[in-house]
């Protein structure tokens, strides 16, 4: 498969807010490449990404992620589910849990449904999770309560989440930006390493130009719902990313806010 | 903020109004309370010493009233779950969750005592209405913690399973339940304790327990026994206490 998730004229706009978050999107992610989603707040980036996980309902347009046609109407099957995996910005982890229970969490949707509901893993689920942690270098932290972690090895323990559901298609959701410089280059180096070794396509979004560089093969840019431009690395202007923040800027009126 | 000043004058108005009424309304005659001095006291020297030779009745009617609440707040704990579920706003949409927090409200409204004297009349004298009647209180407020417990959870570790391809049984198993239960442990110790203060008094109205000794003492002027079954009391409600800190420690 060349294509790991295609949109076509996509739309979509939020029941309580007038302006649409999507609109006429179109995008075409290639298989195993890892692409970046840059845009200041409220582009589109989050409704984009919760789109092609499945989660959004009542939208128009066509969608095919890994291979199969996503219905507006209806969720995904349960089966087709773990091969897009999901980063949450805010971690969404399980706090009281203990950090292996999280990431069998991330098992879940590839056990039996007798077998998930009573949290007992079979010996590969096991060897998978022992991995993700590995990868993730949480190894010695699995018994550890989630609660009692710091922001960067919470966003370590979300990840080896994702990593455990054995993803095709990693979706990440301004994974670093609560963290700071130099935790959030780990934890995209580790993301993106652990996505090569396994074939994975990424698409994280990030509102840092030079994290989506430095990160990304591609990159595209967001802004009121539309997709502003789409361009190798190479080919990105420093105007045309900034360009993608003046306006944001100007409305707020706090241009320094809104960069960093 | 002159709105909120004037409401909160007339808030003073109608406070001070309602004490006022209290006590011109009321035959409060001070120089009975004054007068009847002697005859306190005479009272409290009868309950000296307490009468250690009911120690059987005692212990016999603590076990029952302990039992009583045990086989109470289990049956409120077993009606909760399923009224709990259903009044949540997660769980149950606003047709089902709106009416079915309204009943509750109404059952915590009417007194344990009342309750108890109603079962007394249906299934007759001991234990039994004091079960039904204890369960049945604790129920409207045992069910709606439960359901704030459900509503308190956070959604984005839902989310998150729900994206892993995690089904409804699992979500509720390993998402739902270990963030809503130390919640439901705290809330349920502290329904028991409260069940078990209660139903001390159940007896009175002849629903079993150590409180149909103490009424029975009262009433035929045996004030060293009565107070001996009040000493039994008073350490059931401390032991209860402090059993019941050791407990909120460890859910914490």
């Amino acid at each position: 498969m060349s294509v790991a998730a295609q949109i076509d004229d996509v739309s979509f706009a939020h029941s309580s807010v007038d302006a649409p978050a999507l609109a006429h999107v179109s995008l075409s992610l290639p298989a195993g490449g890892i692409v970046a989603l840059l845009g200041p707040s409220g582009a589109g980036k989050t409704t984009l990404l919760t789109l092609l996980d499945g989660r959004l309902r009542d939208w128009r347009g066509r969608v095919s992620v890994l291979g199969g046609s996503l219905d507006p109407d209806y969720p995904p099957p349960r089966a087709l589910r773990p091969d897009t995996g999901f980063v949450f910005q805010e971690f969404a982890l399980v706090e009281r849990s203990t950090v292996l229970r999280n990431v069998f969490n991330g098992r879940l949707g590839r056990m039996s449904p007798l077998r998930a509901f009573l949290g007992s893993p079979t010996e590969r689920d096991i060897q998978v999770a022992r991995s993700a942690l590995d990868d993730c270098g949480i190894s010695d932290l699995a018994d550890r309560r989630v609660d009692s972690l710091s922001g960067g090895q919470r966003q370590r323990v979300a990840i080896a989440r994702c990593l455990a559901q054995e993803p095709r298609l990693i979706l990440a959701d301004e994974p670093v930006s609560n963290l700071d410089p130099t935790r959030a280059a780990e934890i995209l180096t580790l993301l993106t390493e652990a996505a090569r070794a396994r074939g994975a396509t990424v698409l994280f979004s990030s509102h840092q130009p030079e994290l989506a560089r430095r990160f990304a093969q591609r990159i595209v840019g967001m802004r009121d719902g539309r997709i502003a431009f789409d361009v190798p690395v190479s080919d990105l202007s420093e105007d045309a990313a900034a360009d993608l923040y003046r306006d944001a800027a100007q409305m707020s009126g706090t241009g320094l806010k809104v960069v960093t | 903020m002159r709105s909120r000043g004037f409401g909160s004058f007339i808030s003073a108005v109608v406070i001070a109004g309602v004490v006022l009424w209290s006590f011109v309304t009321t035959d409060v005659e001070m120089t009975r309370l004054a007068a009847a001095g002697p005859r306190i006291a005479e009272f409290l020297g009868r309950m000296f010493p307490p009468d250690p030779s009911v120690m059987d009745e005692i212990v016999r009617g603590s076990a029952e009233t302990l039992r009583i609440a045990v086989i109470g707040t289990l049956g409120a704990i077993l009606l909760s779950v399923p009224l709990g579920l259903l009044a949540s706003g997660t769980m149950a949409p606003p047709a089902i969750h709106r009416p079915v927090r309204t009943v509750l409200a109404v059952i915590r409204a009417i007194p344990l005592i009342l309750v108890a004297m109603l079962m007394v009349g249906a299934v007759g004298l001991g234990p039994l209405p004091g079960i039904i009647a204890v369960a049945f209180h604790a129920t409207g407020m045992l069910a709606k913690f439960y359901a704030e417990a459900i509503d308190g959870v956070s959604p984005a570790p839902l989310a998150a399973l729900e994206s892993a391809g995690a089904g409804p049984l699992a979500r509720l198993r390993h998402a739902i339940w270990p963030q809503m239960a130390p919640v439901v442990a705290r809330d349920t110790i502290f329904r028991f304790e409260l069940n078990l203060r209660e139903s001390l008094i159940l007896g009175i109205v002849g629903a079993g327990g150590i409180g149909f000794y103490i009424q029975t003492y009262v009433r035929s002027f045996q004030y060293d026994k009565a107070a001996s079954a009040t000493l039994a009391v008073v350490v059931m409600v401390v032991a209860i206490e402090a059993f019941n800190v050791i407990l909120r420690r460890r859910f914490s």
